[in-house]
């Protein structure tokens, strides 16, 4: 194997696992822009996004962008009434809410250990086969995931631009006070961009479950990684997100196909420690006033 | 005359107390991984320990010097790792009473997990490959598995003749276990003239091997081993490295993953895979065994339970032979001088002396199996000396 083909086989799977940290970090950085919530329970709902898409695909056997869009829309609408009922009366204290998201991951992973069991379960491709292009070879799972990555935030990024709701999101973002004053009803603004972010966490879950397996704790290592990648792009900005999640995913690929996957975890936090000393308000985050 | 019915039920109910109470609980601990992509073998573990547990409650329970005892299975989650393991123990042993332990499953909590056994003469039968899960200094540790320092070097000398490799890759996990393995892989293939070429070490929650495996094809390896990786990972690897594009030959010398590997992987990717395979799938009793497993956990059988469902009823036969289920210095020395005992493998015998100084090794055949449209087929039967 080649050089070339070494390079190529790593920034394709660095955009792989980009894309997935981008999908989580961004769900993740919406709530705390928003709300000033860290949702510690973001990878058990991108664990739910997973076990939906793997439930309807493999029980149900229909479409899988359609899988995809159950996912989102159960898990959306499961994060709304989570934010309703349980986040919602800690809303004037950060640290309890916090806690609360706590609580709730900790759940929402024994509640699906106690439901489908602890074992990881195999979930069908959606495209068997690789793209083979001379001497490089590419998983058509993988290309999938990167194409739907790229979809889902185009459409995500058209919500926050051009439509009523998403325009509400950003203003209680920039300024809750301000935007109350605009007639913006910010208590119905929160748990919708809860829903949101939750559900990209879910879409990114169900992506990545044929690629990997589907069980109750794989939502640990992205949560883990949607972390590092919204500090890295800078607390609440979601362009941050996007950066960040394919800086560490690149990161991650090339360091642990040069170096090995030791000297790759040693590699990536290094980075992302060099990289909030020049910029500690990350990539593209503000500095606070 | 209804005061006479009355007086003789309550007489034939008090008569019946000191019986019930009489009726005595052995506990019997499982130590294994129970979640994550150890999963399978814990289950096969956990398995094997209920279905012998039936077995004998089915008939009263497990007469042992007049008294019967109802078999209680307790099973704790390892999680894979030599911490939680201790952790665990510690709870069978002074919080539960346990004196026998299915378990441990890996090598890393074995050592973390096996000085304390030893100490607690708590009688342990684990699944940890390490040539230091048996030793003088741990009398109670006995291993029903054949573990890859017994297996490996004939079945490797089968494979490279066969395939005539000469450049192996492969991924361990990094721990104790992975090391051990990596290692004694990396010497079984040198002597027989193959070279391991790239052997790169992994975090075990890890399940994205493709950076690592682009690393292994680019040394241009003949053939990719498997050993030393949880059925799920073993799985997850078959398909990661057939979707880059690697179509030689891929072995799996180390534990029972076939099940998992044909589940995840699928069947075009499985072709040209030679896999250990611990039991003869053709034999009446596992057909039997694998039948009752499936049936009850709806999940396809990991070779490896077998071995401790024959250990189990050994360890209650030693009881029965000792008279006790207390003093397990006793059940040792009668499970030990069980000589040519029927199970599930068949007839088997304890042995290692030679090699780690305690006679605590099941021994039983093993056999090499090839993949093929999704299917085991055994290609060669084998003993610690050779596969043919």
């Amino acid at each position: 194997m080649g050089y070339s083909i070494l390079l190529a086989q790593a920034a394709l799977n660095g955009l792989v696992i980009g894309a997935m940290y981008t999908l989580m970090a961004v769900g993740f950085t919406l709530t705390f822009g928003i709300m000033r919530v860290v949702n510690f329970a973001h990878g058990e709902f991108y664990m739910l996004g997973a076990f939906t898409g793997f439930f309807t695909y493999v029980c149900w056997d229909i479409p899988f962008v359609v899988c995809l869009l159950i996912a989102a829309l159960i898990v959306g609408i499961l994060g709304m009434l989570v934010e309703r009922t349980l986040i919602q009366p800690f809303r004037a204290d950060e640290m309890s809410g916090m806690i609360a998201t706590l609580a709730i991951s900790v759940i929402i992973q024994n509640g699906a250990v106690l439901l489908w069991g602890p074992q990881p379960r195999p979930m069908p491709d959606i495209v068997t086969g690789s793209l083979a292009i001379g001497p490089f070879s590419f998983s058509w799972s993988r290309l999938v995931v990167i194409a739907a990555a790229a979809l889902i935030f185009a459409l995500f990024w058209l919500f926050m631009q051009r439509t009523r709701l998403g325009r509400a999101m950003r203003a209680v973002a920039q300024d809750t006070e301000t935007a109350l004053i605009q007639g913006i009803r910010v208590n119905h603004v929160y748990p919708l961009a809860f829903g949101v972010s939750v559900a990209l966490a879910a879409l990114a879950g169900a992506l990545m479950g044929p690629v990997f397996s589907v069980s109750p704790f794989v939502g640990a290592t992205p949560m883990l990684k949607a972390f590092v990648v919204v500090i890295l792009g800078g607390l609440g900005s979601v362009p941050g997100a996007v950066v960040g999640g394919l800086v560490l995913g690149m990161i991650e690929s090339f360091t642990a196909t040069i170096f090995g996957s030791l000297v790759s975890d040693i590699l990536q936090l290094l980075l992302v420690i060099l990289i909030l000393l020049v910029r500690p308000s990350g990539l593209l985050g503000q500095r606070e006033a | 005359m209804r005061g006479i019915l009355k007086a003789a039920l309550l007489s034939t109910a008090l008569a019946a107390l000191p019986c019930a109470a009489s009726a005595e609980t052995l506990k019997l601990g499982v130590l294994a991984t129970l979640s994550g992509a150890g999963t399978a073998w814990g289950i096969a573990m956990q398995g094997a320990a209920e279905l012998a547990a039936e077995d004998v409650n089915a008939t009263g329970g497990l007469e042992v010097a007049g008294k019967k005892y109802k078999v209680e299975v307790v099973a704790y989650d390892d999680h894979y790792k030599a911490a939680d393991a201790l952790t665990a123990f510690n709870r069978m042993a002074f919080d539960d009473g346990i004196k026998y332990v299915v378990g441990p499953l890996g090598s890393a909590p074995a050592l973390a997990m096996l000085p304390v056994s030893t100490e607690n003469k708590v009688i342990t039968m684990t699944m940890a490959f390490t040539p230091k899960a048996l030793s003088p200094d741990f009398k109670y540790s006995f291993r029903p598995v054949i573990p890859s320092d017994v297996f490996s070097d004939p079945q490797i000398k089968w494979v490279v003749q066969k395939l005539g490799a000469k450049r192996v890759g492969g991924l361990f996990p990094n721990d104790e276990s992975g090391q051990q393995v990596g290692a004694a892989n990396e010497a079984a293939y040198q002597a027989v003239g193959a070279k391991f070429v790239a052997k790169e070490f992994f975090e075990r929650e890890r399940v994205d091997f493709v950076p690592l495996l682009t690393r292994v094809l680019a040394q241009n390896i003949d053939a990719f081993e498997l050993d030393g990786n949880a059925p799920q990972t073993a799985a997850l690897l078959v398909k990661q490295i057939r979707e880059l594009g690697f179509k030689g030959p891929i072995i799996r010398t180390g534990g029972d993953a076939t099940a998992d590997i044909l589940k995840i992987a699928g069947k075009e990717a499985t072709e040209n895979v030679y896999v250990h395979q611990p039991i003869n799938p053709d034999s009446g009793a596992i057909k039997e065994y694998t039948k009752r497993f499936e049936d009850k956990y709806k999940q396809p059988l990991n070779a490896f339970s077998p071995f401790f469902y024959a250990n189990v009823k050994m360890t209650f036969a030693a009881m029965q032979k000792a008279g006790t289920v207390t003093d397990t210095d006793k059940v040792r020395d009668a499970m030990l001088a069980l000589k040519d005992f029927d199970t599930v493998l068949g007839k088997v015998n304890w042995i290692g002396e030679a090699q780690w100084k305690s006679n605590q090794q099941l021994d039983a055949p093993f056999y090499v199996a090839l993949l093929k449209g999704g299917e085991a087929h055994v290609v060669a039967k084998c003993t610690p000396k050779l596969c043919e």
